[in-house]
């Protein structure tokens, strides 16, 4: 099996100043090279580093306004948002853009309408989700299109059964879901399926057990969990494994992960959104989970 | 300084792919440092290689001006566009916005669907996983899906239309053999491999035997693959589409659509002999390479289909 | 499943002596290859210095074993595989092919060989055979005749190393490792 060995000086104990020092570190070198590789995600850069810090209490430390700048830069006139300015608008993006906003309680700093237009627009007849206008369907898209228009309360503006319809399509014979219909299931499209079904109320149509099971077989014994049958692990630590290169991304689905397990240093967090529980009240969004 | 050097670049890495078509592989060079007085572009036998110390001059330039452009802040004519994007997604293959000023390109004429199937192909030959670079290319394949075939005035009807299954016979080929490459060069590439099943879907509409030859063409490649489970998704794939095209057994009525265009006929030997094969080729790879969770996970699901079918 | 490299290796008092080797390096991108040959190379080396004679061991490099067999007389052979290529098959590999090299090459030579004045042809072709481990050997055959239990597993190079000792440090003092290898290493390593 493909595992980690975790070695004994391993940190044990949970560095919360630390991951926010790095995060907070992480926005201010602009001009790193780094920075322009992984400019085509910045959107959802932010909305990870901002949902870390908020679960650790320092949302603070961000400079708020800035942010709310840059969201309003990234709206195109079609009413998506892009990952940067300049960058082209992506399902991707509106999500993340619009997590942000709720975050910090400002979704009234944007055209709301016009998300919501967007969104919509991209819906196919078969129910699926293209990711932009070019046309790319992928189930990771159905969930981005309905988390987005439930954090906006709007999830009536689509045909929610349609949606459910394709998505269900997706599912396997193990209780997992792919990309498309026919396609391998995978960790990550489980998760955005199952997020999709708890968003429009239809967690009774995935086969529980099934998939429970399979989601068990992920775990191999350093106690790290693989995204499909013999890949390699990762560890929820705060890079994807130890020794790895650390990223706001791992560090975010880290003390995500941490906050789930029952970690009582961290805000509770939204299983389903990823977002801190405590906004979602605000909101009064709350996902159905299976009990 | 920097704008004279990155220029020179740029313009040597299109001279170099204008020049020689049959480039198969592009690649860094591991290269700390310029040597005075030569380019970073390297080319031997048919790999194009760029020095590594250049990228973090190149990359950061090449990514503003397109950036600019997109906010109509600079004006690239077309040849400018079409160098500056296929420099930009051969050093960094996500940037989705690239791949969409590549889209426009190919839309307006400038640049043909085939020549951006084949800057797809180098560019996964460098970041096999590449998941934009994946999505560009099912556009570029829609795209000359729904071009209209040129009207020749000579042509019958009959010449026409196999003239067009020749050539999407050709396309076929060409795309299994990108995912092949790619599944080589990335182990368990899920993107490789949905895209593999993508290309059926669209390119063989239920067309039995290209199914077969599938079929038969992977079982030495997941001999030697134990671990690859996307590899093993995909027969299983291969088996599901042919026993729904082969004829589900009468009073079992499939979930969906089935792959079969025609009425099915039922083909009951063959369906046996594709279970028992599978199950023999399975029980023979579980024996020779102990401990692989693939194969079992591979075995439970072609009892799920017998079971189901 | 893939073997990359095999190469025999004479294990002197202090150092090891590399005596032929063969590589299929084609899975590799083509302008990383000769840098994934030298450390290839290194590690093989490096690998009989740490093994004691008598001793079968695999060790674990991010996705490649390296499985080492160093005889009481001093002469090894290591295969570098990756984790998918069947153990007990590369021990076989070693054990035949380091039968064979005593046979054909007198020991005189062992110490101080090198392998373009060692007159032994035979490693590519067994490299090629053993690519596909079903056709080249009857392996349940083997099975017998090898005690698993025997065999040392080694989870990272690092626990080859003494105290004290980095693996940094000594690909950067290596003599053998060219500077473009020596860049390779470095941004191979920030991206596992
Ligand atoms: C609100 C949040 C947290 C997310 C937004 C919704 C999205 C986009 C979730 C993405 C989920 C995800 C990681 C999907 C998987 C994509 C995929 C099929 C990756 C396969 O790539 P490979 O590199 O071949 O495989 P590994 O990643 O398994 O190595």
């Amino acid at each position: 099996i493909k595992d980690v060995i975790l070695k004994p000086d391993a940190p044990s104990a949970l560095l919360l100043d630390k991951h926010a020092d790095y995060i907070a570190a992480y926005g201010s070198k602009k001009d790193d090279y780094e920075y322009t590789l992984s400019e085509y995600l910045r959107m959802s850069g932010i909305y990870w580093g901002l949902t870390v810090m908020d679960l650790m209490g320092q949302l603070h430390r961000m400079n708020l306004q800035e942010i709310i700048d840059f969201i309003k830069a990234c709206q195109h006139d079609c009413g998506g948002f892009s990952a940067s300015i300049g960058h082209d608008p992506h399902l991707l993006y509106t999500l993340s853009a619009v997590q942000i906003l709720c975050l910090y309680d400002s979704v009234d700093a944007i055209d709301l309408d016009k998300v919501v237009e967007y969104v919509k627009g991209l819906q196919q007849e078969d129910g699926s989700f293209a990711g932009d206008k070019w046309g790319e369907i992928d189930t990771r898209f159905s969930f981005c299109a309905v988390a987005t228009l439930a954090l906006l309360g709007k999830l009536d503006m689509i045909n929610v059964d349609k949606a459910v319809e394709f998505v269900l399509s997706c599912m396997n014979f193990d209780g997992g879901f792919g990309c498309r219909p026919g396609s391998e299931s995978h960790a990550g499209q489980i998760y955005c399926c199952t997020g999709f079904l708890s968003l429009t109320g239809q967690l009774h149509q995935l086969n529980a057990d099934l998939l429970g099971w399979w989601l068990c077989e992920r775990q191999l014994p350093s106690g790290g969990l693989n995204g499909r049958p013999e890949k390699d692990e990762e560890t929820g630590g705060f890079a994807d494994r130890p020794g790895d290169m650390v990223d706001p991304f791992h560090t975010l689905f880290g003390v995500a992960g941490l906050s789930l397990l029952g970690e009582e240093q961290v805000k509770a967090v939204n299983p389903v959104l990823c977002m801190p529980e405590d906004v979602l009240q605000r909101i009064g969004l709350q996902p159905d989970l299976l009990s | 300084e920097v704008d004279v050097l990155v220029q020179r670049v740029v313009r040597d890495l299109s001279t170099a792919l204008n020049r020689n078509r049959n480039i198969d592989e592009i690649g860094l060079i591991p290269c700390p440092e310029a040597r005075y007085n030569r380019s970073p572009i390297v080319m031997v036998e048919n790999k194009l290689g760029v020095e590594s110390w250049c990228v973090k001059f190149l990359l950061p330039y090449v990514h503003n001006k397109l950036l600019l452009y997109r906010q109509r802040r600079l004006w690239l004519d077309r040849q400018a566009l079409v160098d500056i994007t296929c420099t930009l997604l051969l050093l960094n293959p996500d940037l989705t916005t690239a791949w969409n000023v590549r889209k426009e390109l190919v839309e307006s004429g400038a640049v043909s669907p085939e020549r951006d199937l084949y800057l797809g192909k180098l560019a996964l030959s460098k970041s096999p996983k590449s998941p934009e670079t994946w999505i560009h290319r099912r556009w570029v394949l829609l795209h000359l899906l729904q071009k209209a075939p040129p009207a020749d005035q000579n042509q019958t009807d009959a010449e026409r239309s196999r003239h067009l299954s020749e050539q999407l016979a050709q396309t076929l080929q060409q795309e299994m053999k990108v995912c092949a490459d790619a599944a080589c060069r990335y182990p368990s590439n899920y993107n490789a491999w949905s895209h593999r099943i993508w290309v059926l879907q669209r390119l063989a509409k239920g067309n039995v035997k290209v199914y077969l030859d599938e079929l038969a063409s992977m079982r030495p490649w997941v001999s030697t693959h134990v671990s690859d489970h996307s590899g093993f998704h995909y027969r299983q794939f291969l088996l599901q589409e042919l026993t729904g095209a082969l004829g589900p057994p009468a009073g079992c009525s499939s979930n969906g659509e089935r792959s079969g265009g025609e009425a099915p006929q039922r083909d009951l030997p063959t369906i046996l002999q594709l279970f028992c094969r599978e199950m023999e080729l399975c029980s023979d790879l579980i024996q020779s390479f102990p401990g692989h969770e693939t194969l079992w996970s591979h075995r439970r699901h072609v009892f799920f289909l017998w079971h189901r079918w | 499943m893939k073997l990359y490299s095999l190469s025999v290796i004479y294990k002197g008092a202090t150092k090891s002596n590399l005596l032929k080797a063969a590589y299929d390096l084609s899975s590799f991108s083509f302008f990383q290859r000769s840098s994934v040959q030298e450390f290839m190379t290194f590690t093989s080396a490096l690998i009989v210095e740490r093994t004691s004679q008598g001793t079968r061991a695999s060790v674990k490099e991010q996705e490649y074993l390296c499985h080492v067999y160093v005889r009481n007389d001093n002469l090894g052979a290591v295969v570098i595989a990756d984790t998918e290529y069947p153990q007990r098959v590369c021990f076989t590999l070693l054990d035949k092919v380091l039968d064979e090299f005593s046979r054909q090459v007198d020991s005189i030579e062992w110490p101080s060989g090198s392998p373009e004045k060692i007159n032994y042809k035979a490693l590519d072709i067994h490299l090629s055979k053993y690519q596909n481990p079903r056709e080249a050997d009857a392996m349940t055959k083997v099975q017998a005749e090898l005690d698993e239990t025997k065999i040392i597993l080694h989870n990272t190079m690092e626990s080859l190393l003494e105290r004290g000792e980095k693996l940094d440090d000594l690909v950067a003092k290596s003599e053998h490792l060219g500077n473009q290898s020596k860049a390779f290493y470095k941004t191979a390593r920030k991206q596992n």
